[in-house]
Parts: C-alpha cells; structure tokens; sequence
C-alpha cells in the first residue's frame, strides 16, 4: 500500500510540465492549434500506453495521471487524452503517431476532429475507425476544443470493446480536469492576492477566502478518486467502471466549482476575452462535458450501488 | 503507486475482523454519558488492551503493536464495520497520547500511556473557556507556582466531553501574560476540581464545566516546559482535525448502511444522494491512505489536515441528515438519531469549519490575514 506517484510517475509529469511552459504560454492558446504537441511527441507521451515493442513507452494509464494533469494546467489545446489512450487500439505502428479524435456513445460532435488522422466512433456495438470524414463546424463554449459534426461513408471496425476503452478516456480527462481546477485555484488566489478594494486585498474578506477554501476541499477529494480510478483500471479491478464514473463526477464538478469561484473572485476583468482565465474556464466546461456529464456519470455511481455492487476496491 | 494490501495487513484485518465478531457487544452498550454505560464503556477498553487492539500503532512497552498507520487505518475499518463501540478513551488515545510520545518525558509515558490503554485513566480535554472558544488563546485560566515545587490551577474550563465521568484532564493554564508564549499544558487528576455536567442536546450530560480552586499539581504533570503549551497544542490539534480522531472507517460503515436504507426506501432522489456521500466517503479513505503515506514519511499533517476536518464534518452531517429524512418518525427507535446528534456537532468542535476554512485559506492557500 503506498498511494503516492513514484519518481518516476512524477518525473514524467514534471517533463510534461518543462515541455509545456515553454512551447505554451498563454498566449499560443489565441495563435496556435496545437502548441507543444511536437515536445511531448518527443518525450514519448502519445506512445505511452503503447507497448515497447510498438515503440511505445509500456506504461500504465495510472503512471501518465502526473502528466494529464500537467495537460490540464497548461490548457493544452488538441484532442490530448484521445491520442493517448486511442494509441493502443490503432493498427499497431499508427499509435503514438497520428492524432486521434473520439465521438463517444451519445455524443453527435467530435471534438477538435480539424486536427485529427483518424476518427474513432464509440458505439455500444463496438468501436470504428474512421480513415476520411467530413467534418462540419459546430458552435462550442471552448474556443481552443472546437466541435464538429461528423459523416463518414467507410469504417474499419476495432477489435477493442467501446466500454474500457470510454472508462480511460473519462479518467484521463478527469486527471486533466483535476489539474485544469488547480490552475483555476492558483489564478484566483493570485488575483485575490494583489486586487485590492476598500483599501484591502480582496483576498482578506472572509467571503473570498472561504469561497475559495471550498475549491481546495473539492480539488483534494476529487483528485484520490481519479488515481484510484486509473488504478482499478489497470488492474482489472471488478467495480472498475464504476470508479471510473465516480472520478469523472467528482473531478468534473470540482472543476465546476473552480471555475465559477474563479470567475466570481476576478469580477469584470474576468468577464473578458482579454485575460487568459477565459481558457481555463472554457476548458472545466468543455472537458465537464466530455465523455460522460458530472450528471451521468452520478446516475450510474447511483446505479452499480443501489443494484447492489457495493464492493470496495481496495 | 498502488492501493494493494501485504499479506500481514491482510492477515491482520483477518484477525480484528474475527476478534470483533466473536466480542462486540450485542446489545450495543447503554450511552457512554451516562454512569453506567460510561463504566460498561470502560470495560470494554479493557477487553480490546487485554487482546492488544486497544492502541495497535503505539509502541509495544505502552500496549500498542507498534504496527504502521495503515494497519492502524485497516484496523478502524473493521472496528466501525463490526458496529463496536465508540471510545470512551479517544481524547486521551488519539488527542493527548501523541503529545505525551512526542513531548514527554519517559517517566511520564510509562505512567500515563498503559493506564490509559487499558481504560484504567479516562482523560478529558479542558481547552475551552466560556469567554475562550474559537480564540483560544484568549484563555485567562492560570497557573501559579508553588513554593518547593508543583502548582496550583484556577479558573473555568468548559466544553470539556466526558469530563463528568472521567478521572483526569489535559489543557492549557495561562503560567505568564503573553498571549502564546505564555500557557502551559498541563494534566491533572479530576477528584479535586470542581465538575458540573451539562447535558447535551440528547439530555445527557456530555459536557462537564470544570472550576479550579487553586487545585494542586505536582511538577511532573506538566508536559514539556512552562511557556510551550501552545506549540504543543498544536500538534495536538492537527491529529483532532485530521486522520486520528476520526478516522475514514466511521464514515465507511455510515455509508453503507445509509446506502442499505436510501435502497429499502425506493426513493431515486434519496438513492442519488446516498451514492454521492458513499463516494465521499471513499474519497476521504483514499485521501487518507496517502496523508498517511506522507506522515509515515517523516511529513507533518499541519494545515491540511483543516481541509479533512472540513471534508469529513460536513459529510457526517449530510449522512445523517438524509437517513432521518428517510426514517421520518421511526427516526428515534434506530441509532441513527443519536448519529444525527453526535454529527450535528462535527462543523463546531475541533476548531469550527469557519475556523479551518480560513485557516485553509490562508496558510494552505496563502491568502492575505
Ligand atoms: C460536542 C462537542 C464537544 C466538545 N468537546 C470539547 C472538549 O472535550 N474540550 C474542549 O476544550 N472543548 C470542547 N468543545 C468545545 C469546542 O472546542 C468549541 O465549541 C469550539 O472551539 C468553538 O468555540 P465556541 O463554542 O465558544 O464558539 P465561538 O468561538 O463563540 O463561535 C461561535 C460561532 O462564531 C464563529 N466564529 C468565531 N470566530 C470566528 C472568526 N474569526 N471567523 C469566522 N467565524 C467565527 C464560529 O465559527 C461559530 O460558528 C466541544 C464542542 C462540542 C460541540
């Protein structure tokens, strides 16, 4: 029992973190489609689930939560947890190389499918691949994770069943919702730390202060839910899907809170396109949403326990 | 990283497992607060030392097994899984026991921690003061030095749980003027002071006012120096606030028996709420699995643990809450009304939520005082 990341885990996410600082500041949010891609494309993260003799990293999805979260504080645009975790389903060597774009069960849009190689649908039958699709614009609330309606005429099925795969794709998003809620966190705080009225920070009112408390407590609970998520997904643990839903609940709505705490705490200025808080709360709406609502997701926590699956793990 | 048990925890929930079934009381014992289920309560402390499970993380000289905290976590799940009894030992065991193992003197640990193991001493925290509650440190009650040695104590304490039936106390006596530097932790025999139970919202006199009337202690019941008492309050409280005193297992065995009753109920609004709080309730095991991780590193809980304190208070309370809500008026002929009591009180001891958000606020966050 030692639920910490190892070095290595840590190291992998401190990596992610140095790629990202450089190669995506803020301001390549408003300029460019894919910043830093080519850095962690370097590091061997989109190949990370791949085994090595794929040219793959051989990792598990637990040992890559460090360096989704990095993902997530930096707001990396581009259909990240999907080439990620869609790498091990290609037609081996195309994992880890091509861009992947998912359309999940009950979910008419792709996200961010402009960038993608390839297409993969997510149907309860099964799941496809998609080589060429036309792709039509669809209004979104995140300006850097554009949505698009998809027609394709030809598909490959994938050997892959959709259900697992649909788990790691909500708790890898759950891992970047996690670190898109601290980022959130940390500009409040370091706004409410320097924006001064009445004479006083507005980070000493009482009001301010407690708000945010309340995004630390959300934060710290939801993030131990998405490790052990990952966790029970590697090992096959029996209520895995299950815990897979918990995290994306939980991270989901503590990004929620985040961002409606963040907004709130900034005032005006944060009403604006013109400082950068507008990706970040972009980001815990579009991602909330991705894969399963914090709403679904508790409707099926609700159902495994109620219909009696009550069995811890560990 | 990973959440997998060695074999020897294994073997060791094993163990407590098959020791409870065979020896929890059935029917659970009558309230600790009153005379009689104080002194049944007391026995029972005496049954767990007497099979070391009394205090399995203390070292084995105090009657502990010295076991890890994580053994210590696996042991809380089964206590409160099996329905055993609440501690009437647990201010003592959980809140003073680690000042005593860190700040002691080992003459004072050998007296004070095996009786207390046993349930033989019940200890009762003496903190509070009616004009010193959330600004503890405004305390005015003192501490005058004898001539030849030891001191006398005066003043109010109140708010002090079990103090009408236990034998000693531990809190904090104002030895000089300065407002943190200036207290002192002392412990003291309670058959010289003067103890007022006060009944709690249950009727039952949970509460006691302590008067001291210039009550004689002898020097070796001050622990650590005169003038330290506040540093060493603090590390107390972090253990109040954080895994020791309420530990995930309490809030396990809640869960799943308010899952068992939102399922009987039919009720989709009741069965969403329930699973919401079965998760949390598993947020704040895993949580702890790695707080307890990074202390058995060497770290300190510190400030974060106001972030648990926050997090398992509200969650008691909102356990409960729904339970009488679906029990309606056959509420009181289960335990769970005396649960929505006792949790009611969770947001207000161990420092009030007002109190630890902005202690997160400031010293987790770092925003401005
Ligand atoms: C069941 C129970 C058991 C207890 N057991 C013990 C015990 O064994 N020993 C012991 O010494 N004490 C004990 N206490 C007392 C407990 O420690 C105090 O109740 C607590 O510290 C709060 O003090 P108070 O009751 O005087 O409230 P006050 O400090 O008067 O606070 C009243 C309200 O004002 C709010 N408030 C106060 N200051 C601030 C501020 N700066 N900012 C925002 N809000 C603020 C508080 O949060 C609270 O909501 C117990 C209390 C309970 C309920």
């Amino acid at each position: 029992m030692n639920f910490a990341f190892t070095d290595e885990q840590l190291a992998l996410g401190a990596a992610v973190r140095d790629v990202l600082r450089d190669a995506c500041p803020p301001a390549a949010l408003r300029t460019e489609r894919r910043p830093g891609w080519r850095g962690l494309a370097e590091l061997g993260f989109f190949a990370a689930l791949l085994p090595p003799e794929h040219d793959g990293l051989g990792l598990g999805l637990t040992d890559v939560l460090p360096a989704l979260e990095e993902t997530g504080r930096a707001c990396l645009p581009g259909p990240v947890a999907e080439t990620a975790v869609a790498a091990p389903l290609l037609p081996k060597a195309a994992g880890g190389e091509l861009c992947v774009s998912v359309v999940a069960p009950g979910q008419a849009y792709a996200a961010d499918a402009d960038l993608a190689d390839l297409l993969v649908v997510l149907r309860p039958d099964g799941a496809r691949l998609v080589q060429a699709a036309e792709l039509t614009p669809r209004p979104g609330i995140d300006p850097c994770r554009p949505l698009f309606a998809v027609a394709y005429d030809a598909y490959e099925p994938l050997e892959a069943p959709a259900g697992p795969v649909l788990h790691r794709l909500a708790v890898a998003t759950a891992a970047q919702l996690v670190g898109v809620a601290k980022e959130l966190l940390a500009r409040s705080v370091a706004y409410a730390r320097v924006r001064t009225q009445f004479g006083a920070p507005i980070g000493s009112f009482q009001a301010v202060k407690h708000r945010l408390a309340d995004v630390a407590v959300a934060v710290e609970f939801a993030a131990p839910l998405v490790w052990r998520a990952a966790l029970a997904l590697d090992a096959g643990a029996p209520a895995a899907g299950r815990d897979a839903s918990a995290a994306k609940a939980a991270a989901g709505e503590a990004a929620a809170l985040a961002a409606g705490s963040a907004l709130q705490v900034h005032g005006a200025v944060g009403y604006t396109d013109e400082l950068d808080l507008r990706f970040w709360l972009a980001r815990a709406w579009s991602l909330g949403a991705a894969y399963g609502t914090s709403a679904v997701h508790r409707e099926r926590v609700r159902a495994a326990l109620l219909g009696g699956d009550a069995r811890r793990w560990p | 990283m990973d959440l997998d048990f060695s074999p020897a925890e294994r073997d060791f929930r094993a163990e407590v497992r098959d020791w409870l079934s065979a020896n929890v009381p059935d029917p659970p014992l009558p309230s600790m607060d009153t005379a009689e289920g104080f002194q049944a309560h007391r026995a029972w402390e005496a049954r767990l030392a007497a099979a070391r499970l009394s205090v399995v993380s203390w070292p084995e000289e105090y009657g502990g097994r010295g076991v890890s905290l994580i053994d210590w976590l696996i042991f809380e799940e089964e206590y409160w899984a099996a329905g055993a009894p609440a501690r009437v030992t647990q201010n003592g065991i959980f809140l003073l026991a680690p000042c005593l193992l860190r700040f002691g003197t080992p003459g004072q640990r050998a007296r004070w921690l095996p009786r207390m193991a046993s349930g033989a001493d019940v200890w009762a925290q003496a903190w509070s003061e009616p004009e010193a509650g959330s600004d503890l440190a405004a305390l005015t009650s003192r501490a005058e030095p004898v001539p030849g040695g030891g001191w006398r104590l005066y003043g109010h304490k109140t708010w002090s749980s079990r103090a009408a039936h236990a034998t000693h106390g531990f809190g904090l006596f104002r030895t000089s003027g300065a407002r943190h530097k200036g207290l002192t932790y002392f412990m003291f025999p309670l058959d010289e002071v003067a103890v007022r139970p006060v009944a709690q919202l249950d009727g039952l006199p949970g509460f006691a006012e302590l008067h001291f009337d210039g009550v004689r202690v002898e020097e070796s019941m001050v622990l650590g120096e005169a003038g330290q008492g506040w540093s060493i309050a603090m590390a107390t409280t972090s253990s109040e606030r954080g895994l020791t005193l309420r530990s995930p297992g309490r809030f396990l065995a809640t869960a799943d028996r308010l899952l068992a009753l939102a399922r009987e109920s039919g009720d989709p609004a009741a069965a969403d709420r329930a699973a919401r709080c079965w998760t949390e309730a598993e947020a704040y095991r895993l949580h702890t699995y790695a707080t307890a991780r990074r202390i058995m590193a060497g770290e300190a809980a510190g400030a974060a643990s106001s972030l648990g304190k926050i997090f398992w208070s509200e969650l008691d309370l909102r356990m409960h809450a729904l339970a009488l809500e679906l029990l309606g008026e056959r509420a009181g002929e289960t335990p769970w009304l005396d649960g929505f009591l006792f949790a009611l009180a969770g947001p207000i001891y161990a420092g009030t939520n007002e109190i630890q958000r902005t202690i997160v606020a400031e010293r987790v966050l770092g925003l401005p005082r």
